[in-house]
């Protein structure tokens, strides 16, 4: 079972009593019988679960509530406690991720205890464009990767002439083709390799796989040959037609603008070239930049060996 | 005199279709396609692409508010790369064959497959981009036609069976029966659907070509090509007649004797395969 650290909050000493016996095992727990300085803790700690006993205490639900507001607390689990006072809780204004009736409180304790962790495991931030993973998970991806010395390649990919698309047609546009992007590469990516595979949204146009070393090229290949024949269909058909369209550059100058494409940098990565994902990341961007220098889609791949020969001058 | 069901409930029937039966061949390929073990998408996407109610179910679909870009896609191979393997197996699973009038249906299903080839053909010869888009036109022109079978079958039998006593259309035979033709009914459910631009005014005006605004290519090729296939005497299209084609459509595609032969001769070739999958 996962451990995690736990914080009761309850002034009744019979309910923390029971809950420090039935929760030994459930992780680090800790027990406040103050609202106040049960608040003070979670504000300099943030444990990993919060069970609060509610008891119809108004000021306890607003303090949880604000804090519940604050993102950095949005992935704190609190699980309240609830008597026969608390029939029909508005589950709108109590901002709670599970509750339990204190009467099954020694039955079912520990099963929602490890419920609400395995909960908040499963969930990771994801994007709310493209439900896809974000920087964090991809980092956190990146470095079990190489702590694992497992051989991946990772895939760094950003849409060409996307600001001017975004200008002309509006965010909403942009959007639809930044959620397509990440399908293509969603499904691409897994149909090639369904184990070992993940692909994450970076953030605006800029997206992240990795995979099987021997089939990142091909991957790569077939997103960039999808994008192009599907993202005509996000113009209006006189610009599809003519294939560009007029936007206002960074300087404020109307200029012409292609049809939008996909670049993408590769990185192989095999025994022990690199120890940091910011490594791993950075050469990727290196390569980004070497494949848009090509004005339509197409990938770059570090082709780098991990120990170089040297070359030397007397040839 | 029949009882015609007002267009009001009429409309409100055909919007809550939510999917439509196919025949029973393309239900014998799902099931064989779904037992083998490493099925690919290009695969799926040939058998959805063969059928019009597996067209209209993964078209309907991708262009859902669930994935966020309504009325964009229009083509089965972009459709099924967006939707996955996991999502178009899942959504096979619960297809359905039509129980009434099978013979029917089958003809209609040979006569949408002519209409494919065909305005897909016209679409290669007259340099379109995209000419697999506008064979889904062709594909799912007379989706109506299915869906007033579904709902109202014995209604559309009669006007079939009026069709053929007076020599008339099945479009002009429905006007005795419903409030709506096919080719609204067919606009109704894909317009519901959020189905691109492209496919809503080609289903609407297969028979009125001059009334298109935002498709008129596209709605002249199916036009077209509905009347070619008919000539060709391929399926069933509800009727034996070959109308007249518009001549505004006519002039606008500009076809040579050569590439309507060679249209036929493709026509031949498809009717042929086609049989064999029944």
């Amino acid at each position: 079972m996962r451990q995690g650290s736990i914080l009761v909050l309850s002034p009744n000493s019979a309910i923390t009593d029971s809950l420090k016996k039935a929760l030994i095992k459930s992780g680090e727990l800790t027990v406040i019988s103050h609202l106040h300085s049960a608040f003070d803790y979670i504000y300099n700690h943030i444990p990993d679960l919060l069970i609060m006993d509610l008891q119809g205490d108004s000021e306890g639900i607003g303090l949880l509530n604000s804090l519940k507001e604050d993102p950095l607390f949005a992935n704190l689990s609190v699980l309240v406690l609830l008597g026969e006072e608390d029939q029909n809780p508005d589950w709108e204004t109590l901002h709670v991720e599970d509750y339990i009736w204190r009467k099954d409180l020694e039955k079912d304790i520990c099963m929602r205890v490890e419920l609400c962790f395995s909960r908040s495991n499963r969930m990771v931030e994801v994007n709310p464009l493209t439900r896809l993973p974000g920087n964090i998970s991809i980092n956190r991806q990146i470095q079990y990767r190489l702590d694992k010395g497992i051989p991946f390649a990772l895939a760094y990919a950003d849409l060409d002439h996307f600001k001017p698309f975004n200008d002309k047609y509006g965010f909403s546009r942009g959007d639809e083709v930044i959620k397509i992007t990440g399908r293509l590469m969603l499904n691409i990516v897994r149909n090639k390799s369904l184990t070992n595979s993940f692909i994450g949204h970076i953030g605006g146009d800029d997206f992240v796989c990795m995979m099987d070393p021997s089939f990142i090229e091909e991957a790569c290949q077939e997103v960039i040959d999808a994008f192009d024949r599907i993202v005509p269909s996000f113009y209006d058909p006189q610009d599809r037609e003519s294939g560009s369209i007029q936007s206002c550059s960074r300087e404020g100058h109307a200029r012409q603008y292609p049809i939008m494409g996909i670049s993408i940098g590769i990185v192989r990565v095999e025994n022990g070239m690199y120890s940091h994902f910011g490594e791993v990341t950075s050469v990727a961007s290196e390569m980004k930049h070497i494949a848009k220098k090509n004005v339509k889609s197409g990938y770059a791949v570090n082709r780098r060996r991990p120990d170089p020969i040297p070359e030397t001058g007397t040839g | 005199m029949f009882d015609k069901v007002d267009i009001q409930t009429l409309r409100s029937n055909v919007e809550s279709i939510n999917a439509l039966p196919t025949v029973p061949s393309t239900l014998r390929r799902i099931s064989i396609v779904m037992e083998k073990p490493n099925v690919g998408l290009d695969e799926l996407g040939r058998l959805i692409s063969n059928d019009p109610a597996l067209t209209a179910k993964i078209l309907r679909m991708i262009n859902s508010a669930a994935y966020g870009f309504p009325g964009r896609i229009s083509s089965v191979s972009h459709a099924t790369m967006l939707l996955g393997l996991s999502v178009i197996k899942g959504l096979l699973i619960g297809v359905s064959v039509f129980e009434l009038m099978e013979k029917t249906m089958i003809g209609l299903w040979e006569h949408s497959m002519g209409c494919t080839v065909a305005a897909r053909m016209i679409a290669q010869k007259k340099g379109l981009k995209e000419p697999e888009e506008v064979s889904i036109c062709g594909l799912l022109h007379d989706i109506g036609k299915t869906v007033l079978m579904l709902q109202y079958h014995d209604a559309y039998d009669k006007a079939m069976q009026e069709a053929e006593k007076k020599g008339i259309t099945i479009h002009e035979a429905e006007a005795g029966y419903f409030m709506a033709s096919h080719a609204d009914v067919g606009h109704w459910l894909v317009q519901k659907w959020n189905f691109p631009l492209n496919l809503v005014e080609t289903i609407r005006y297969h028979h009125h070509p001059n009334l298109s605004r935002q498709a008129r290519m596209e709605t002249a090729i199916v036009h077209v090509a509905d009347v070619i296939v008919r000539a060709k005497g391929l399926g069933y299209p509800g009727d034996h007649v070959v109308p007249a084609v518009h001549p505004g459509a006519w002039e606008m595609l500009n076809l040579a004797e050569n590439d309507i032969c060679d249209i036929l001769i493709n026509l031949e070739d498809a009717a042929s395969s086609t049989r064999e999958s029944i």
